[in-house]
């Protein structure tokens, strides 16, 4: 599903072209014809009213039968009381829109298959209601003698329908193009796409859904207004469930999200039956078997798979015209407030996540939230941005009180934010997600294009401010990780914040793009916006903050300037641990046999057409530790995924002692005694501590599991405590270590760990390489990728440097360390803290 | 007598709405996706169940080892086939190409079946016994039983087997389930052919109380998403739950309010329990962090 | 899978698609044909009324064509899925007209599909034969020329007649009705109103039961206890049987005068014993039925149609004898008229005087004012027996 992005005015044309045709067809040819163009021009404009439910807002309705009935009985029921055609037709279309937002309020609480079901419900009760509403619907014999619609002395046969079925289709079609690129187009997608984020920009997602289920259900209530004329009849069972399907069926076939997928996917679903019409009682079978057919061939749709070949990105890259001043722009001319928060506090399930945080952030300077892993950050953030409401407190943006206001009005209000992983709208192009907030949430005319000139160059002016220096049209979800978080503070700017917060915005870069985010956030502050910034890395923090704030247990343990924190006794101890990040070095010199547990040769792999890896070769033996180096992107996650079959497939070989294993899937490889940690923990967030350290054996026929089990925890007595816990609720160092135990219970030859120290605050990465230089010293063999390459080289035993896929350099990690080039480029001291 | 057989009825519906239900909830927990044929999976069971049966005589309990065992190979035919293209490239046509399938095997049966509904005769729902003074088929007390106790094997065996708890690690995260060693592509269709065979199931056991033809299935398809969803189809006990209160809910309304209003009070009460518990019954939300 | 292995895969499953559909969809070029067409439901749960209504109609045609036709051509019949669906019937009524040029149309089991057909057939002028649907305002349509004729049972007629058999046969007081919610039950729940009024009767309550309802119980408790001495259903053979069984498990023996409903299939096999005490109505039975002609008909069955081995087994036997006289009436007009013209052939109903059927034998059956062939003397009472349909003596 991708919005629509072909140009308009190509696009106006297209329509126009294919409703002259349409006409022509209809002057063209006779009785029988005219019908057939007429349903089909009827399902487009269902279809229409389905794609901007399905294609922008990504809801699925399996009830439309059930407003395209509303329409047909209104302007039936109407015209046969007298009322002229005319009048009856646009109060059809209303009345199905009025209910369309009156289902709305139900639908909106409910996703997925919860919505499924509560449309199919719908349909099922407009259908029991025809039948026993007798007195206005003439219950199952339905209403007969339709009267048809008339201008002047014309009355309108099934020719003079025709037309004007196919008219207002090309209409429908136009309108969705322009609503597609209108604000509020953009507005639905971004709902879409990330309703957190949606609402965080200002964006009122109740609203934009009710109003897509509205236009919807008005699209598929002004189709049936046509649809009873044409008929002369309109019965309970003219509106059979499966229409709902065969309407559903029309907008995913064509393509949903695309402009002209409706208007393909009908005269697919319409033609189909008709062409098949001879086969008389086989016909359905055909039906149901080529359906599937174009299923399979397009599963994108019609329109989308064609589009999959025709696509090109515009590269443009963002450039800021000079005479745009960036200060007005965010200033706005208004006062500058400061953010005071007070007392606030909240608990979840009788737990005090945070309580009694008061601090305050003032207009141009960096004020830093830190704390270890679950002492309640992203909880404070969550309660100033209003996903969370405080049970306590106040939150004051000047005289404004924004304690538990919802998060789209703290968003208009002036507060923007950035997520620990990144919440761009994914299929919408890099340009459209900065243009979309500039709106903050005042989505204006629906048929309007969404961005001025003026808007154009802000929004490029921030791209540019930020450092993103990409192609402007490339959907985001297809960028690195680095250029979504730049895009993501570009598209916070748009919203001309008083306040930004930013969530942990360096977790995952590496040293330079980190330099280059510190001096976008003092460049930010400089401009006279309150940044308030929770972040583990303490270089960045220390150098930047003017003030900070300490978190431990959801509670303030310490606020002041850089300085006087980083010589807090208190914050030593819960956060920063004792002094410097180090971790044990092995004592005497690696000696061990020289067969390999795992050999990777001439490897070569990737993601579609541009390789990731290309013919990288290293080796681990038993019991050593080798760490695998490089910048973000050099290939060190692909070679994990790999060697541990997730990305397949590849070439060159993969050798687990003596078996060669590049072929294998996954879980056979697991099952040969190879276990990965993952990147990001991954553990089982419904499952119990205890059973995700004991899938962990999922292979093993032969294990003591209870035995090994308390082995594992008493080497991480932190999950003792929380063994029954669900996963999901630990804090992000506890999942680590349960990820490492879960790896263990494999019993694995080779275990192999993937950035285990991503996230975790200074304390917990000590903590976390004490039981990886334990591991190495009990006999483990272990496969090392982090960022944090000073640490991983004093662990390990030998290193490989990859740069751009390739193997640079391989030494003993001695030999590494000491290397000046190295370091410059890719280690970077200064990140081991202070 | 108005009350209990009401109850007695709804129950036995009831319990019928669960069991295909818990086939959706099955292949839901593995791998969030449905089969939307599986009132026809329910229409197989029964048909093949008839076939070997009473055409071509087998003896009863082969039949039905035979009927449910090919019911499963649907399930792998629907999984392979109608829902892994797409739901592994993240597409949702898999909906569409369920029902289509959904279709296409209703068509055929009614081709190879025939077009006539035919009885599926049982000594258990022959003879009426009296329960409270209503009368009762042994087969419409059987088939709670069946329901509940098959909600509750799927509870426990979820829960406390290593195999449950490996399909339960699918759905959160295919990568890390893959990581352990589970053969995640043979959990998803190994969760295909229970649904469809407790679909399967379903039919064998509401043949004798009611026909067999082609098109049985279609209303009870629908009907058990609707439980499966009020029960919150992430919980194997909810959904059972859902089922027989659908099923009390509906003979209530009929013996109580007369059957003009069952179908419209029964769904409006879908969605307004959907709107008061956004869930279902007895469904959880997975842990959404911001 | 990589996606270079899956296109020829696609490809072939493709290929395989086509060519099954290209050799079904050959289409019968006969030159010199006269084209009549059936719209009716030949998918779905009614799936067997099509069958019913193509074979009758195949016999008859047979013999039409074994005679020279009619105005020299050999009869075609054009059949069209409807799916019980108004809508698909309507663009399946249209395609028969405006593209395959049929002469007239035939219309199948479901009323609201007929009904939907009608304004079209009146407004295009083409004739409109009714084999089975029996909504009353189907040939009762209110159009100034009106194009619509029937060779079946009308509601309100049948109505009438149950009624005067639950009360002649039962002594019928409180009547209650269980009727299938469909459009089918809906016009009988008028009929019955209408009879019952006439007869300054009313019922002691009504109810309504789908389809796909295993349990009728808790509606057939609330007559029960609003104390109803005689059963009217209107149901389909399937639902019909639910509510035998469901009587039984209540014991509650209570008469039960039925339309024609479980005559459709195998009702025996369907209700069980019990079902034997289901007095239905009908227009034509095979079974013991005396005349050559059913005998003729019924051999000339089982010769075109193998798999018909026992009388059980020609079901519906109303479908088949229905449409076989629908389409000799059809056919005897367009003689009559001496011409394809839809208002021509209108005439030559009207100009029919006797056709000796298999129903029985028609006399005048159309005028202007009395488009259905059959009358309120053609309907029978009948039961099943074993899996055969038996006539009652009344």
């Amino acid at each position: 599903m991708t919005a629509p992005k072909t140009c308009p005015s190509v696009m106006t044309f297209v329509i126009l072209a294919m409703t002259v045709a349409a006409v022509a067809l209809v002057f063209g040819t006779k009785g029988y014809t005219h019908f057939i163009i007429a349903l089909v021009a009827l399902t487009t404009i269902v279809g229409v009213g389905l794609n901007v439910l399905l294609g922008l807002t990504g809801q699925v309705s399996l009830g439309h039968v059930g407003f395209y009935a509303i329409g047909a009985y209104v302007a039936g029921i109407l015209t046969i009381k007298g009322l002229s055609f005319w009048l009856a037709f646009p109060v059809a279309g209303l009345v199905a829109g009025a209910i369309g937002a009156l289902l709305a309020l139900p639908a909106l609480r409910v996703t997925g298959p919860y919505l499924a079901m509560v449309t199919i419900a719908f349909a099922f009760i407009v259908q029991h209601t025809t039948i026993e509403w007798k007195d206005l619907t003439g219950g199952q014999n339905g209403l007969m003698g339709l009267v048809p619609p008339q201008i002047g002395a014309r009355i309108f046969a099934e020719k003079e329908l025709a037309l004007f079925a196919t008219l207002l289709a090309g209409v429908s079609l136009y309108l969705f193009s322009r609503l597609a690129n209108s604000a509020w187009g953009k507005a639905m997608v971004a709902v879409r796409d990330s309703e957190t984020a949606a609402r965080s920009i200002g964006l009122n997602p109740v609203s934009i859904k009710t109003a897509a289920f509205a236009i919807s259900a008005v699209f598929a209530g002004l189709a049936g207004a046509i649809f009873a004329p044409l008929m002369m009849f309109v019965a309970p069972d003219s509106f059979p469930f499966s229409q709902s399907i065969l309407f559903l069926l029309a907008v995913i076939v064509g393509g949903a999200g695309w402009v002209l997928g409706p208007v393909v996917g009908a005269i697919v679903t319409v033609m189909l039956p008709e062409l098949l019409s001879h086969l008389a009682e086989y016909r359905l079978l055909f039906v149901g078997a080529l359906l599937l057919v174009v299923l399979w061939i397009a599963p994108e749709g019609i329109i989308g798979t064609l589009a999959r070949f025709l696509r090109r990105i515009d590269p443009a890259g963002a450039k800021a015209a000079p005479d745009f001043d960036l200060a007005q722009f965010l200033s706005g001319g208004i006062a500058r407030h400061r953010l005071e928060v007070s007392g606030i506090g909240i608990s979840f399930g009788g737990i005090k996540a945070a309580s009694n945080v008061s601090f305050t952030a003032e207009p141009g300077r960096i004020t830093s939230v830190i704390g270890p892993n679950g002492a309640g950050k992203t909880t404070v953030l969550n309660m100033i941005g209003g996903f969370y409401k405080p049970d306590a407190g106040h939150i004051n943006l000047g005289d404004s009180e924004l304690a538990g206001a919802a998060a789209w009005r703290i968003s208009r209000a002036g507060i923007a934010r950035t997520y620990q992983t990144t919440q761009l709208f994914g299929e919408m192009s890099v340009l459209d997600n900065v243009l979309v907030a500039l709106r903050q949430g005042r989505l204006g005319n629906p048929l309007r294009g969404a961005a001025s000139e003026e808007d154009r160059r802000a929004a490029e002016a921030l791209l540019a401010f930020a450092g993103y220096h990409g192609a402007m049209a490339a959907p985001a979800n297809s960028l690195p990780h680095v250029d979504r978080r730049l895009i993501e503070i570009a598209r916070a700017l748009a919203t001309r914040p008083q306040v930004l917060l930013l969530d942990e915005p360096a977790a995952g870069l590496m040293k330079s793009d980190k330099v280059a985010l510190s001096a976008l956030i003092k460049r930010i502050a400089d401009l006279g916006v309150a940044v308030i910034l929770v972040e583990h890395d303490m270089a960045l923090v220390m150098g930047i903050s003017d003030h900070i704030v300490v978190l431990d247990a959801g509670s303030v343990i310490a606020s002041g300037l850089p300085a006087d924190i980083r010589r807090d006794p208190r914050v030593l101890k819960a956060y920063l641990g004792s002094g410097e990040m180090k971790a044990r070095p092995r004592p005497a010199p690696w000696s061990g046999s020289q067969d390999a547990i795992l050999t990777c040769l001439k490897l070569s792999a990737g993601y579609g057409a541009a390789p990731v890896l290309e013919d990288i070769s290293f080796t681990v033996k038993p019991g050593e530790m080798v760490a695998l180096l490089g910048a973000n992107g050099a290939g060190k996650s692909t070679a994990m995924r790999a060697v541990t079959g997730l990305l397949r497939p590849v070439d060159g070989s993969i050798i687990v002692d003596d078996e060669r294993v590049e072929r294998m899937p996954a879980h056979r490889i697991a099952a040969s005694g190879v276990a990965l940690v993952p990147e990001g923990r991954q553990v089982f967030p419904e499952l119990s501590v205890r059973d995700n350290i004991l899938l962990g054996a999922y292979t093993r026929k032969d294990a003591d599991r209870e035995a090994e089990l308390e082995v594992l925890l008493n080497r991480f007595p932190r999950l003792r405590d929380r063994l029954s816990s669900r996963a999901g609720l630990l804090s992000g160092g506890e999942q680590q270590m349960l990820a490492i135990a879960r790896g263990l219970m494999a019993g694995p030859r080779i275990l192999l760990l993937d950035e285990p120290s991503l996230g975790l605050s200074p304390a917990m990465i000590n903590e976390l390489f004490d039981v990886l230089a334990e591991l190495r010293d009990d006999g483990v063999t272990i496969l090392l990728v982090d960022q944090m390459a000073v640490l991983a080289l004093s662990v390990a035993d030998r290193g490989y440097v990859l740069e751009s896929g390739r193997v640079v350099r391989d030494d003993t990690a001695v030999g590494l360390s000491g290397d000046p080039a190295l370091e410059a480029a890719y280690l970077g001291r200064a990140e081991a803290a202070q | 007598m108005l009350l209990i057989s009401a109850i007695v009825s709804g129950l036995a519906v009831g319990s019928m709405y669960g069991l295909i239900a818990l086939g959706f909830h099955v292949t839901y927990v593995v791998s969030n996706t449905v089969n939307f044929s599986q009132g026809s999976s329910m229409m197989l069971g029964a048909v093949l169940g008839y076939t070997f049966a009473i055409k071509l005589g087998w003896p009863m309990p082969l039949a039905v080892a035979m009927a449910l065992a090919l019911c499963a190979l649907f399930g792998l035919v629907v999984e392979r086939a109608l829902v892994r293209p797409f739901a592994e490239r993240g597409s949702n046509a898999w909906l569409m190409a369920t029902v289509a399938g959904g279709i296409v095997l209703d068509n055929i049966v009614l081709f190879t079946f025939g077009k006539e509904p035919r009885a599926f005769p049982s000594f258990l729902a022959q003879k009426p016994i009296s329960l409270f003074g209503a009368g009762v088929f042994p087969l419409q007390l059987i088939i709670p039983l069946v329901g509940i106790g098959i909600a509750i094997a799927l509870h426990l065996a979820f829960h406390y087997t290593r195999l449950g708890k490996a399909l339960l690690a699918v759905v959160q995260n295919k990568d890390a389930a893959r990581l352990m060693g589970i053969n995640v592509r043979r959990a998803i269709a190994f969760s295909f052919a229970l649904s469809t065979a407790l679909a399967g199931l379903a039919g064998l056991l509401i043949a004798p109380l009611f026909s067999v033809h082609s098109e049985m299935g279609m209303l009870f398809g629908i009907k058990a998403f609707a439980v499966a969803i009020l029960g919150g189809v992430t919980s194997a006990s909810g959904v059972m739950l859902a089922g027989i209160l659908y099923g009390l809910l509906e003979a209530l309304i009929t013996a109580y309010a007369g059957s003009t209003y069952t179908q419209i009070v029964a769904f409006t009460v879908v969605i307004i329990a959907l709107a008061v518990m956004p869930n279902g019954l007895l469904g959880r939300a997975a842990s959404k962090k911001v | 899978m990589s996606a270079a292995s899956r296109i020829p895969q696609i490809a072939r499953r493709l290929l395989l698609a086509a060519t099954a559909v290209t050799v079904v969809s050959i289409p019968a070029f006969a030159q010199d044909t006269m084209k009549l067409g059936l719209v009716a439901a030949m998918s779905g749960q009614s799936a067997k009324s099509g069958e019913a209504i193509v074979r009758g109609m195949s016999i008859a045609i047979d013999e039409i064509n074994a005679k020279g036709g009619v105005l020299g051509k050999k009869v075609e019949l054009v059949v069209r899925d409807d799916e019980s669906n108004p809508a698909k019937g309507v663009v399946a009524a249209r395609e028969l007209v405006q593209r395959e040029g049929v002469v007239g149309l035939f219309g199948g089991l479901d009323t609201p599909v007929s009904m939907a057909i009608v304004p079209f057939a009146n407004q295009a002028k083409v004739p409109f034969m009714g084999v089975w649907a029996a909504g009353t305002p189907i040939t009762r349509n209110g159009a100034a020329e009106n194009y619509v004729f029937r060779v079946s049972a009308v509601d309100v007629l049948v109505d009438k007649a149950l009624l005067a058999y639950a009360v002649k046969k039962y002594n019928a007081k409180k009547p209650g009705m269980i009727l299938i919610n469909n459009s089918w039950g809906e016009s009988n729940e008028k009929g019955l109103k209408v009879a019952l009024e006439e007869k300054g009767m009313a019922s002691v309550g009504i109810e309504k039961f789908q389809d796909a309802d295993v349990d009728v119980v808790p509606q057939l408790t609330r007559l029960k206890e609003a104390g109803a001495d005689v059963l009217f259903m209107v149901a389909n053979v399937a639902p019909s049987s639910q509510v035998v069984k469901s009587l039984d498990r209540m014991g509650w023996d209570v008469p039960i005068v039925s339309h024609w409903g479980p005559a459709g299939g195998r009702f025996s096999e369907l209700a069980g014993p019990s079902g034997a005490k289901v007095h239905f109505i009908q227009t034509f039975s095979f079974n013991g039925n005396p005349s050559p002609k059913a005998k003729d008909i019924f051999a000339k069955l089982q010769a075109k149609y193998p798999e018909i081995k026992t009388l059980a087994d020609v079901t519906p036997a109303v479908g088949i004898a229905n449409s076989y006289d629908a389409m000799h009436l059809m056919t005897l007009a367009i003689g009559k008229a001496g011409s394809t013209d839809g208002s021509k052939i209108r005439e030559g109903f009207y100009a029919i005087d006797k056709y000796d059927g298999l129903i029985k034998s028609y006399a005048k059956p159309f005028t202007p004012a009395n488009h259905d062939a059959l009358s309120s003397e053609d309907y029978i009472f009948t039961y099943f027996k074993e899996g055969q349909i038996l006539p009652l003596t009344n």
